[in-house]
C-alpha cells in the first residue's frame, strides 16, 4: 500500500471525457499516475487507491461477480459508504454490463428501522439480483434482506474475495446499455431509479470537465459528498476517473463533525475543486472559528462548485467573508444546475465570476410570475442566483403549465434537453411519460426563469423540501404518518415554511381520530420522532379533524391549500416558538 | 483511554446538559431527540466534544441505536474499550 497520496501531476496526457464508457475511462487513468485518496476523520491519509490499482481490483471483482452467474443487465446494490470498495464494485460492474446502484449508509441518530425500511425498499424497487456491504453495514443489509426473493447473492466485499473469479472474459457495458441507476427519494414505499446509460453520463462528464469547470493540468478535486448521491458520484467519483484527476475523499459523517477538515485537506493538497450544497458552506460558517483559520491557505481553490438546491447568496457571502484571510476568492463560487435525470449537471454559470444574483421586485414576482428587476429602493427584493446555461448540446426552455413557451424573464417551469438526460424511471413507465415530454424535452419540475439564455432558478419542485441541504420528498414525510396506527393514506400533507428570517419550519397536519389529549400529544411525539429517525430534521406536526385537509377536483390532496390553510389558521409565531423550545 | 461506564455517562449528561435547557430534568433514560428535542446541529456538536473528550471516532452504525442518553453512554463504552 502507498503511503503518500497519488500526485496532482499525470503522467499520460490529459483527456477530457472522450470515451464511450466508463470502463474505457477507467482502462486510459489506469494509465498514469492519479487516483483516489481517503482521509480518517482526523485527515489522516487511511487509503490511496491510484487508478492503476482500481482497474487491476476492478476486474478482479468482475471475474468474481461473473461466477455468480447473473444475467447482463442484472442490478447490483452497493451501500455505498465513503470506502474504496464502493468504486471498485461499481466499476467491477462497468466491466461486465451489469448495472449498480448505490445505497444510503444510516446517519441519523435512532434510524435503525426506518433504514432498514428504506434498504428493503431499494432493494425491491431495484430489483437487486446481489447486495453487498461492509461489515459495520450487513446486518442492516440482511435485516432489509429477510423474505426478499429475488437477491441471488448477499455479502461483504471480504465475502466476495473468497469466491474464484471466473476464467470468462469480461465484456464491458457498451454505451447504450444501462451503467447505472440512481434513487432520487428516500422513500420506503416507492424509490425512484434514474436509469442513465453509458452514453448519458459520458456526455454529462464531458461538459461538466470541459465547458463546466474547464478542467486543467494542475487540477485535483476534494470531496465529503456521500456516493449515493448524484453530485458525490458522478462528479466526484466518475469526473475524476474520467479527467484522470486526483481526488482527495472524506467521510460525510466526519465533514459534519468538524468541517474544517474539508478546508485543511484543500489547503494541504493544493486542491482546486470542490462542491457542496448550500449547506456545507454554510455549515463552515457556522462551525468553523476564525483562530482555526491561520493555518489555512485556499487560494489555490479555483472552484468552489454550489449545487442541488436554491441558493441564499447571504450563506456565500457569510462564507466568503469568514474565509478572506485564507486567501480565498469569492470569485471562485460557481453555481450549477442539476438533477439526477439529467445524470447530474444541466447548466454551469461563468467560471471566474461568482455569483451573479439578480434582484427582483418579490411582490410582481409572486403575483404575475414576472422577474422585473430593481435597484435598491425600499420595495420587498427576491435575490435570484444566476445558474447559467445549459451545457453544449443540451437546451433550457421554460414552459406555462399548459406547456406554452414563455418568454426571458417570465416564470415558469424548467425544462432540459439534451444527450445526458435519463433513460427513464427503472419499470415506472407512468412516471416516465410524465416527466419525458415529446421531441426529447425532460420537465424537471423545477422552477425559473431565462435571462440572455441563463438560467434563473426560484423553486424546486414544489413536493420537494429542502432543509440542511437535503432534498426530502414530501410524500416521504407523508408516508411516515400514514405508517401510523389509525392514520391512512391521503391523510396527511407535508410542506415547508420560510419564516421571513431565513429560516424555515417543516410541517406535517394530520387528520386525526384521537380525542383524548395524552394519546394525541404522544401522536404528536412519535410522528416527530419518527420523522427525525428518518430524516435527521425536526418538524411541526398539526392534528387536525377528519376530512379537513383540502382537496383537488380530482380528490388528491393539495399541498398548496393545506398550506395556505395551516398559515391562516396556525399562528406562525407560535409554531416558531415552539421549535425554538424543542430544538 | 479506558474509562468506566459510569465516568461516560456523567461526560455526557455533562456535555447534554450545554446543549440543552437547564430544567430538561437530564436521566439515563431521556430520549435525545424526542424529549431533548436534540436538532441535527446539536447532535453533530455533542459528538464531536465526546469524540474530543474521549479520543474516539463513533461510527455511524453504531448511532442508529441509539436512542437514549443510556444507549449513548453504552457505544461510546464500548468504542472507548475496544482496542483500534
Amino acid at each position: 500500500m502507498n503511503r503518500e497520496a497519488t500526485t496532482t501531476d499525470n503522467t499520460v496526457a490529459q483527456n477530457l471525457a472522450e470515451f464511450s464508457s466508463l470502463s474505457e475511462a477507467l482502462d486510459y487513468a489506469a494509465a498514469g499516475v492519479t487516483g483516489c485518496n481517503f482521509y480518517d476523520a482526523k485527515g489522516k491519509l487511511s487509503v490511496v487507491l491510484p487508478y492503476g490499482e482500481l482497474q487491476r481490483q476492478a476486474r478482479v471483482a468482475a471475474g468474481r461477480l461473473l461466477s455468480l452467474d447473473l444475467k447482463r443487465g442484472d442490478h447490483i446494490a452497493l451501500v455505498a459508504d465513503t470506502h474504496p470498495d464502493f468504486i471498485v464494485l461499481f466499476f467491477a460492474c462497468q466491466y461486465i454490463g451489469l448495472v449498480p446502484f448505490a445505497m444510503p449508509i444510516p446517519l441519523n441518530l435512532g434510524s435503525h428501522a426506518i433504514y432498514v425500511q428504506q434498504l428493503k425498499g431499494l432493494l425491491t424497487s431495484g430489483k437487486a439480483k446481489v447486495a453487498i456491504a461492509h461489515k459495520e453495514f450487513i446486518s442492516f443489509l440482511e435485516e432489509a434482506a429477510v423474505d426478499n426473493d429475488d437477491l441471488e447473492w448477499l455479502g461483504t466485499p471480504e465475502q466476495l474475495s473468497d469466491i474464484t473469479p471466473s476464467e470468462r472474459p469480461l465484456e464491458p457495458s457498451r454505451p447504450e446499455e444501462p451503467a447505472y441507476l440512481q434513487f432520487t427519494s428516500g422513500s420506503t414505499r416507492s424509490p425512484q431509479g434514474v436509469v442513465i446509460t453509458g452514453k448519458a453520463v459520458m456526455s454529462n462528464l464531458q461538459g461538466i470537465t470541459r465547458t463546466g469547470l474547464k478542467v486543467h493540468e494542475g487540477d485535483r478535486c476534494a470531496s465529503w459528498l456521500p456516493f449515493y448521491h448524484d453530485m458525490g458520484l458522478v462528479g466526484f467519483v466518475l469526473g475524476p476517473v474520467a479527467s484522470q484527476l486526483s481526488v482527495d475523499y472524506q467521510r460525510t459523517r466526519d465533514f459534519a463533525i468538524r468541517p474544517l477538515q474539508w478546508l485543511r485537506l484543500i489547503s494541504r493538497n493544493r486542491c482546486t475543486i470542490a462542491f457542496s450544497p448550500p449547506f456545507g458552506y454554510e455549515l463552515c460558517a457556522r462551525r468553523i472559528r476564525s483562530a482555526d483559520l491561520q493555518q489555512l491557505d485556499l487560494s489555490c481553490w479555483r472552484i468552489a462548485g454550489i449545487g442541488a438546491e436554491m441558493l441564499r447568496s447571504s450563506t456565500f457571502k457569510a462564507f466568503a467573508a469568514t474565509m478572506a484571510e485564507t486567501g480565498f476568492s469569492s470569485n471562485a463560487f460557481l453555481p450549477c444546475y442539476g438533477l439526477a435525470e439529467a445524470s447530474l449537471a444541466a447548466t454551469f454559470s461563468e467560471l471566474d465570476r461568482g455569483l451573479d444574483v439578480m434582484a427582483v421586485d418579490a411582490l410582481t414576482m409572486a403575483e404575475r410570475g414576472i422577474a422585473v428587476r430593481v435597484q435598491s429602493d425600499n420595495r420587498k427584493v427576491n435575490e435570484i442566483v444566476n445558474c447559467g446555461r445549459a451545457l453544449p448540446d443540451h437546451e433550457i426552455m421554460i414552459v406555462d403549465n399548459e406547456g406554452g413557451l414563455l418568454p426571458d424573464l417570465r416564470l415558469g417551469r424548467v425544462l432540459v434537453k439534451g444527450p445526458s438526460l435519463m433513460h427513464g424511471y427503472l419499470d415506472d413507465q407512468e412516471s416516465t411519460n410524465r416527466v419525458m415530454l415529446e421531441n426529447g424535452w425532460l420537465d424537471t419540475g423545477d422552477l425559473g426563469y431565462l435571462f440572455e439564455q441563463n438560467l434563473y432558478l426560484t423553486g424546486r419542485r414544489k413536493d420537494i423540501i429542502i432543509v440542511n441541504g437535503r432534498n426530502i420528498r414530501a410524500q416521504d414525510l407523508e408516508e411516515i404518518a400514514e405508517g401510523m396506527d389509525g392514520i391512512r393514506m391521503g391523510e396527511s400533507s407535508a410542506f415547508d415554511i420560510e419564516t421571513g428570517d431565513g429560516g424555515q419550519i417543516v410541517v406535517l397536519v394530520v387528520e386525526c381520530r384521537l380525542t383524548e389529549s395524552t394519546a394525541r400529544q404522544s401522536l404528536v411525539k412519535h410522528l416527530q420522532r419518527k420523522v427525525y429517525e428518518g430524516f435527521g430534521i425536526y418538524c411541526y406536526v398539526d392534528l387536525v379533524e377528519p376530512h379537513t385537509l383540502p382537496r383537488t377536483s380530482s380528490g388528491k390532496l393539495s399541498r398548496v391549500a393545506a398550506r395556505k390553510g395551516f398559515t391562516d389558521r396556525v399562528d406562525l409565531a407560535q409554531a416558531i416558538i415552539s421549535q425554538a423550545e424543542t430544538a | 483511554m479506558p474509562a468506566s461506564y459510569e465516568e461516560i455517562q456523567e461526560k455526557v449528561i455533562t456535555e447534554l446538559s450545554k446543549l440543552t435547557s437547564p430544567d430538561a430534568g437530564l436521566t439515563e433514560d431521556s430520549e435525545l431527540v424526542t424529549e431533548l428535542g436534540l436538532d441535527s446541529f446539536k447532535v453533530l456538536d455533542l459528538l464531536m466534544d465526546i469524540e474530543d473528550e474521549f479520543d474516539i471516532s463513533m461510527p455511524v452504525n453504531l448511532l442508529a441505536d441509539v436512542h437514549t442518553v443510556r444507549d449513548l453512554a453504552t457505544r461510546i463504552h464500548t468504542v472507548v474499550n475496544t482496542p483500534s
